[in-house]
């Protein structure tokens, strides 16, 4: 195909105005276009290492600022002690390998309407267009007295950075004594993996059934139900009896205020609970950079559209990850990988004047509950018919059965460590 | 159903100023159970809280009257204005006549 | 096990009575206002647009009125559209309620509409209602 105008005018011109309309039919695959990708987790990184393997023709760019990738995923294993922190940090060679340009810096700033990213080591970054997956803010101050300083002392090891949250509270758990009640406060929907304190509740029974039989955990939450909630509970009473106490958000679960000096829980009916080993988990929205950028409404995430998961508030940007609202699918690292490919390929199409592809997400939340115990949840997801909202697709999921079923939840701790793998080397080539 | 009922939480400031509007929260832990749920084959006995009477210095402010539609361990939020120190009590009555009460003092700040 | 006489009752009963049809919820309205007619409007109802646990949803019903003596609200009253039974709760207001707001959490069977009826002292009454839809799977089952 010849082309009678420059590259960039030619994106420009007519995406520009209607980004979500086939725009005349001129781009073709030759095309070379900038494709940047912020943020390197499971968004990101997905969509760095399939753009590249998809659609070659891109160029593609991913700022991320940490070199090195902890993953949530599995880090409640590391508080069991069954992984070590290493076996869940990732690099980023393989995706330089795979012929991602991969900038460690901070992405400062956004600007939309001139597709142009602030770097704050200086640089400048223009885009064609713009994954942008930076994950989550913990609302520090949402529960008074839970600011930064205060998660030196009661960790909330939910944004692992390079690992330090998750080993801090490793650590206070095997410094605890013997017959130490160990709380954590769990936050309301929506927030980052649904599932993710109910395994951490399990790994840490594990851990102390093992090494400190006498303690207790006491799980303070702002919900009434959560993920697999049947599964778990059996599971608890099976393996750990005794041991743990859930207490609902209609029992006055729900935390509104911690004392870290003194290591207490305070909880909306004035209950105060003084704990050994204090995990607070606090209520989250989007990460700043998206805030910031204006591409979040009054609920703190950023609303996207059902098919492309472009920004429904800024044009060129496609927000894949926690930061977005998914509708009914969890903030899960599944999901951002299955909805990260889709704004690739929805991406690439509008770049070359086409229609987004039909849609269809995926999603599988593993926990590990015990040794050899695993159990999981399943979703399919498409947009609905008038393309407004994303809906289950009907009867395509559901949980692993329930009852004694031993050999079943011994496979479904090796799937859950097969998927593991398999995920990390889909993000990190 | 239990032998009793259990105790009411409730949570209102201590104090407050001539004029000031306060807000209160309670809380009864109850199953509220309609009578109509299944479980395990078998229906659930009904066992339903009637409703919530507060009353400020002997004078009712709210009266609650419970139908199927409450939710287990009702939970209410509402505001007062606060004139002068005032008593509080609250009272939880249920279908087979029992009662559970809470007291509570704002003084004037 | 025999089932007791009032459950096996119940039972026989349970496929009429398994939604509260449009003639229970009239019923069930006019046994609070009486031949009143409500106006539509003049309440404000906050609910999650879907509720995540239909056990547990969060209502706020705020009805505009100054609360003073010469208007205020007697009463508040809570349906559900598509409940096995379509009463929630009736509340009475006194007068040192310093604004017409109740905060409560209610049951939805399934997706359906919350009725809010308000009457006034003057005899007038008001009526909202709002959508509530009731999640199934996502990641909470």
């Amino acid at each position: 195909m010849t082309h009678l105008l420059p590259r960039r005018a030619l994106l420009a011109a007519p995406l520009l105005a209607a980004p979500l309309l086939a725009a005349p039919g001129t781009l073709r695959a030759q095309t070379q276009a900038r494709l940047l990708v912020i943020g390197g987790g499971f968004g990101g990184a997905t969509a760095a290492n399939f753009a590249r393997r998809n659609h070659p023709w891109l160029d593609v760019t991913l700022v991320e600022p940490k070199r090195h990738f902890v993953t949530c995923p599995y880090g409640n294993l590391v508080l069991a002690g069954t992984r070590q922190i290493g076996q869940i940090t990732h690099g980023y060679d393989g995706l330089r390998a795979r012929g991602v340009r991969v900038v460690h810096d901070w992405a400062s700033g956004i600007d939309a309407a001139a597709r142009r990213v602030r770097l704050a080591g200086g640089e400048t970054l223009t885009y064609d267009r713009l994954i942008l997956s930076p994950g989550i803010a913990l609302r520090w101050g949402a529960i008074e007295g839970y600011d930064e300083a205060a998660s030196e002392i009661m960790p909330h090891g939910w944004v692992p950075g390079e690992g330090a949250q998750t080993l801090l509270l490793r650590r206070q758990l095997e410094e605890m004594p013997d017959g130490g009640v160990v709380g954590l406060a769990i936050p309301a929907n929506p927030f980052r993996c649904p599932p993710g304190p109910y395994e951490r509740i399990s790994m840490i029974a594990s851990y102390l059934k093992r090494h400190k039989p006498r303690s207790k955990i006491l799980a303070l939450d702002a919900k009434e139900a959560f993920s697999k909630q049947g599964l778990f509970q059996d599971a608890w009473a099976q393996l750990y009896p005794g041991m743990i106490e859930w207490v609902p958000g209609n029992r006055d679960g729900r935390v509104t205020r911690v004392d870290a000096r003194e290591r207490v829980l305070e909880t909306e009916f004035g209950t105060r609970h003084r704990v050994a080993v204090a995990n607070v988990i606090p209520p989250q929205s989007a990460a700043r950079i998206a805030i910031e950028a204006g591409l979040t409404d009054q609920s703190g995430w950023a609303p996207v559209n059902p098919r492309s998961f472009e920004s429904r508030l800024a044009p060129g940007i496609h927000v894949v990850g926690d930061a977005n609202i998914p509708g009914p699918m969890p903030k899960s690292g599944y999901v951002a990988n299955s909805t990260a490919k889709q704004a690739v390929a929805s991406a690439a199409a509008l770049l070359r004047g086409e229609t987004p592809p039909e849609a269809v997400y995926f999603n599988t939340c593993y926990s590990h509950v015990g040794e050899d115990y695993g159990i999981s949840i399943v979703g399919v997801f498409r947009p609905n018919a008038e393309g407004t909202a994303i809906a289950e697709v009907p009867n395509s999921g559901g949980v692993s059965p329930r009852g004694n079923l031993p050999e079943n939840r011994r496979l479904e701790a090796l799937h859950a460590d097969a998927w593991y793998d398999s995920i990390t080397k889909d993000m990190f080539a | 159903m239990s032998a009793n009922l259990s105790t009411p939480r409730i949570r209102a400031p201590r104090s407050a100023r001539a004029g000031e509007v306060v807000e209160i929260r309670t809380l009864m832990e109850h199953p509220m159970e309609t009578g109509l749920r299944h479980e395990g084959g078998r229906i659930v006995p009904r066992d339903m809280l009637t409703g919530m009477r507060v009353r400020m210095n002997g004078e009712d402010v709210l009266e609650a009257k419970f139908r199927n539609g409450t939710a287990a361990n009702p939970f209410h939020v509402f505001f007062l204005r606060i004139e002068r120190a005032s008593d509080l009590e609250f009272t939880w009555t249920d279908e087979a006549g029992r009662v559970a009460r809470a007291t509570h003092r704002i003084s004037l700040a | 096990m025999s089932l007791s006489r009032r459950a096996a009752l119940s039972l026989a009963l349970l496929p009429f009575a398994a939604l509260a049809s449009e003639d229970a919820l009239n019923a069930a309205i006019r046994a609070e206002i009486g031949a009143a007619t409500p106006q539509e409007g003049g309440i404000t109802l906050r609910v999650p647009p879907v509720a995540e646990n239909g056990g547990q949803v969060p209502v706020t019903v705020l009805v505009d009125s100054p609360q003073n003596a010469t208007r205020h609200v007697t009463a508040i009253h809570l349906f559900a559209t598509r409940n096995p039974t379509p009463g929630i709760a009736s509340f009475k207001l006194g007068p040192a309620l310093a604004r017409a707001e109740i905060q409560t959490r209610i049951r939805m069977a399934e997706n359906q509409m919350l009725v809010v009826v308000a009457q006034m002292n003057d005899g007038s009454v008001h009526r909202a209602s709002a959508e509530i839809r009731v999640a199934t799977g996502g990641c909470l089952t």
